[in-house]
């Protein structure tokens, strides 16, 4: 009898064991592509992610539960990020998601997170004109990379701005927007290169010359790139996205047009990025974003340390050699400790209190400096310009402190 | 600026063999350092004119200068040459390791390189190359800076190469057009300067005629007018010229990926889906042959930049080689079955993607061009770079050697023969099945030959096949499938009307209207610019 007692003793403590470890786990998504053109780049955020919940995890948890990530594969296919996205708020009652990389992916999954009420992170530099109530936008807004690049270009006396981009959602808002922005610093339409496109009332419904996804051709447009810079002062702003890159700098550098002579500015190539370019062609070129790798600050440099270090004992299937850490990396890091920091404000883990609790405002330390969320669901933030140096890392020329993400911009600095 | 000059002064008696040198080394470690007056320093290495100037801020640019603090209160500045720091001042080795802390990286500032170019742009006026000379004088011409003017009229004087002397000219008018002495001169500058078709000054000039036009200067509104009219049409000109070549090259890159179809499916029939990751497999071969390369003789000799060169044949006799095989283990079973050959074809490509994947990374490879393939020709304004110059070549070559193995030679009659009538051809005592695999071999050979030469202009990665894939059937089916002159006619067509559509419609709305065109091509002529005659009743 006693023997039977113990037994049911020791049963119902194990018991409650397991149902202690089931209350002290906190299921958050992981919704990127693995596979198919986009897992280049987004691997590389479920890899940070992994780390990010690991960190806190080893720390002590959200709340006193520990981070449960469900990583999904939206696969690069658009309707696929929907279906996911679904069975993560359906069957797995995610508390909340990270994820996305494209715009198109995020209008995709848009209507499955206000449908569900629920909350997503999206980390990667956009083109704005969104503010959907259940997404938080961690990524660089317009004001955050297209206009301080550009802001600094004008300071540094450019005179002449070529347009060039791949032809989706962000390239085709983003330089339109440039369009309206150059206009109202001074720089004449003819400044403005790349070619207009007008609709049958006379209004510019896109600026600047696009190409295909994996467009391989550039000869046609760099001969007029260089007729175009052949007077000087003039500079290119670049938002081709992918492999076109390799094609379209090998064929710059072919030409003999210098960094010197005529910069381009990059919004779409980060450091994880140059992993697959001809860094050597890229030298001196210039990049924006809020976050760069080789930013001299103790926050940074441990932040770096600790990932790599996470790296020698990272699960299999994460790519263990050559890695760095880049602006959409850090963004989605910040992403998870603001989810934390919001979670412990609001005492809760439902998303609707969490969300409240960052439209209030809540800060963290990344490694790019403070990021502060907004009532307007963007984030301010540091924006810093840098040159692209030979082994693929960023010098930094100039930083701009907190700046204020401001999604709506288009029709905003017409006179 | 007196007192710098006494100490470059005190300096030149102290050390008279080295005056010049000195003075230079000593500006340039106080710039390098960041002390002193930086306006003065620079003023005074522009009276200098030292051509070391140019060398060491080359280095400064790369990374190869250091600063190396001494003492709290002396830093010298130190070059790597070859993995040894050399002091700048007496070029002295210091026997320092890579990461001493008190050793640090420098780097010039963006707007102090800014004003260094302007100094070294002014040396370069001396350069014993005529480009440099030239790209130099343009540049100063354009800063229109009244000191560089001097300078220039100076240099003009003393010119001897007329293109140069022109280029000068040029240059000396574009700087006019903001320092001409009365509206004389300047009246002159801009004839003078559309009469040369200069293109860099037609912005100066429209500036000047939007003032002349509201301050209704009409001598200088129809100077203004006739001068960039002219450089508009010379500009015309160069554009049709440039559409011309630059249509050459996409249609010898098209030429290059589509002629291995041109054999395996033109010839033989197999729908070849996989043809794009023989592309891949060139690509990968050069990236392999790359490094072999790098780690037995290292990046800096000579006998690296064979890589590329020796990598040609091997990619084409590993893609035979992987060829031959595939052609034993599967193809010849898909013969009589096209549309299986299409599903099991399109396996086999996401099989070999995958297997690139997992051997390189998902991520693209850089294969780097060798030094003689760096820069462009530029003949009367056209400029081509010199790795579309090599695949251009390297396509006419590839073309030739093909034709004559296939009209000179017994194998080539073989191949003829078989691709008409198989059973025909083995009743006559050929041997099909051989044939059939070496044709097939040298049809991924010739893929992977294009692979080779795309790793000089475009990304090697594991989906680069994808991107040419249909280009390829295109070129085959237009020229007409199983005709190679067909295939090579159609790719040059092909590439200059993409070309000349370009400027006009954007490269989006060019590719589909290119598609569009073929559409109805193929509705009029549906077997392509050559279709094969047969007399066999399967036809």
């Amino acid at each position: 009898m006693k023997l039977v007692k113990k037994l049911t003793l020791g049963l119902s403590l194990v018991a409650s064991a397991f149902s202690l470890q089931a209350e002290e786990t906190v299921k958050v998504g992981v919704l990127h592509s693995l596979s198919g053109t986009m897992a280049i780049s987004e691997t590389s955020l479920r890899d940070i992610l992994l780390f990010t919940f690991d960190e806190i995890n080893a720390n002590g948890g959200v709340m006193g539960k520990m981070i449960e990530p469900v990583v999904v594969d939206g696969a690069s296919d658009w309707p696929t990020f929907a279906e996911k996205a679904e069975q993560l708020l359906a069957q797995d009652k995610v508390s909340a998601t990270f994820g996305c990389w494209t715009s198109v992916s995020r209008k995709f999954v848009l209507p499955v997170y206000e449908k569900y009420n629920s909350l997503l992170f999206y980390p990667v530099q956009y083109e704005g004109e969104e503010m959907s109530p259940n997404i938080f936008y961690t990524a660089e807004a317009v004001n955050q990379q297209a206009i301080p690049a550009v802001d600094y270009l004008l300071e540094e006396g450019y005179k002449k701005f070529y347009l060039i981009g791949t032809d989706y959602v962000y390239p085709q808002t983003t330089n339109l927007v440039l369009f309206e922005y150059l206009q109202s610093k001074g720089i004449p339409i003819e400044n403005i290169g790349g070619g207009l496109r007008k609709d049958a009332d006379g209004e510019v419904i896109s600026a600047g010359k696009y190409t295909p996804f994996s467009h391989s051709d550039y000869q046609q447009i760099v001969a007029e790139i260089k007729a175009f810079a052949a007077s000087g002062d003039a500079c290119v702003i670049n938002t081709v996205n992918g492999d076109s890159n390799v094609s379209l700098f090998k064929e710059i550098a072919a030409s003999g047009l210098t960094a010197d002579d005529c910069p381009i500015v990059s919004y779409s190539l980060s450091e994880d990025e140059f992993r697959s370019l001809p860094t050597k062609d890229l030298v001196g070129h210039l990049g924006c974003w809020t976050y760069f790798q080789s930013l001299d600050t103790p926050a940074n440099k441990e932040f770096v340390a600790n990932f790599q270090e996470w790296l020698k004992t990272a699960p299999a299937g994460v790519q263990k050699e050559g890695r760095v850490t880049c602006s959409p990396m850090v963004l989605s890091y910040n992403g998870v400790y603001l989810w934390k920091a919001a979670v412990e404000k609001a005492g809760t883990f439902e998303p609707e209190a969490v969300i409240a609790a960052l439209k209030s405002g809540i800060s963290f330390d990344g490694p790019g400096g403070t990021v502060t969320s907004q009532e307007n669901h963007h984030m301010t933030k540091n924006v810093y310009i840098g040159e692209t140096l030979e082994d693929g890392q960023f010098e930094i020329l100039e930083s701009f402190e907190n700046v204020y993400g401001e999604p709506f911009l288009k029709g905003t600095f017409m006179k | 600026m007196k007192k710098i000059l006494l100490i470059f002064g005190l300096l030149a008696v102290l050390v008279p063999a080295y005056s010049q040198d000195q003075a230079t080394l000593a500006a340039l470690e106080m710039l390098a350092l960041g002390e002193g007056s930086q306006a003065e320093i620079l003023e005074e290495l522009s009276d200098l004119g030292d051509p070391y100037i140019k060398t060491f801020i080359g280095g400064w640019r790369t990374g190869e200068v250091y600063s190396y603090t001494i003492s709290d209160s002396e830093t010298i500045v130190l070059l790597r040459v070859s993995e040894k720091f050399r002091r700048l001042s007496d070029n002295e080795i210091v026997d320092l390791a890579e990461d001493d802390s008190r050793l640090k990286k420098i780097r010039p500032a963006r707007k102090l390189r800014k004003l260094l170019k302007t100094i070294t742009d002014t040396i370069d006026l001396s350069s014993p190359d005529s480009k440099t000379r030239i790209d130099a004088a343009l540049k100063l011409g354009l800063s229109q800076n009244t000191v560089y003017l001097e300078a220039l009229q100076k240099k003009l004087q003393n010119e001897e190469n007329e293109k140069v002397r022109l280029k000068f000219e040029e240059a000396i008018n574009i700087s006019l057009l903001a320092n001409a002495e009365g509206p004389e001169a300047l009246l002159s500058a801009i004839v003078r300067l559309g009469e040369l078709k200069s293109l860099p000054s037609r912005d100066g000039i429209t500036n000047i005629q939007n003032k002349a036009i509201e301050a209704e200067d009409e001598d200088l509104v129809t100077a203004c007018t006739v001068a960039v009219g002219r450089i508009d049409r010379a500009q015309k000109t160069i554009e049709r010229w440039g559409n011309l070549v630059r249509g050459l090259s996409t249609g010898s890159v098209l030429l290059m990926v589509a002629f291995g179809l041109a054999i395996t499916f033109g010839l033989m029939g197999i729908i070849n889906m996989a043809h794009g990751e023989f592309l891949a497999i060139g690509g990968y071969t050069c990236y392999v042959v790359q490094n072999i390369f790098a780690n037995a003789f290292g990046v800096q000799s000579a006998a690296y930049q064979w890589f590329f060169w020796v990598s040609i044949p091997i990619s084409f006799v590993v893609a035979g080689a992987i060829g031959f095989g595939l052609e034993k283990g599967m193809f010849r079973f898909l013969y009589k079955r096209p549309l299986e050959s299409l599903l099991a074809t399109w396996g086999l490509s996401m099989i070999m993607q995958q297997l690139f994947r997992l051997n390189f990374g998902a991520a693209n490879v850089q294969v780097n061009t060798p030094d003689v393939l760096i820069g462009n020709l530029e003949v009367a304004g056209v400029a081509l770079s010199y790795t579309r110059i090599f695949v251009i070549a390297f396509a006419g070559v590839v073309i030739v050697m093909t034709w004559l193995l296939l009209s000179k030679t017994n194998l080539g009659l073989y191949i003829r023969s078989v691709m008409q009538n198989r059973n025909m051809a083995s009743s006559l005592g050929i041997p099909v099945s051989r044939v059939n695999s070496l044709t097939f071999a040298f049809g991924c050979g010739l893929a992977a030959l294009a692979g080779a030469a795309l790793s000089q202009i475009g990304n090697v990665g594991p989906s680069m096949g994808q991107t040419y894939i249909v280009d390829s059937f295109m070129v085959v089916v237009v020229g007409g499938v199983g005709n190679l002159l067909g295939a090579g006619i159609s790719a040059m067509g092909i590439g200059a009307v993409d070309q000349f559509l370009q400027p006009y419609w954007g490269p989006v709305m060019g590719k589909i209207i290119v598609y569009f065109v073929i559409i109805l091509f193929l509705q009029w002529k549906p077997g392509g610019l050559f279709p094969t005659k047969s007399r066999s009743m399967d036809d």
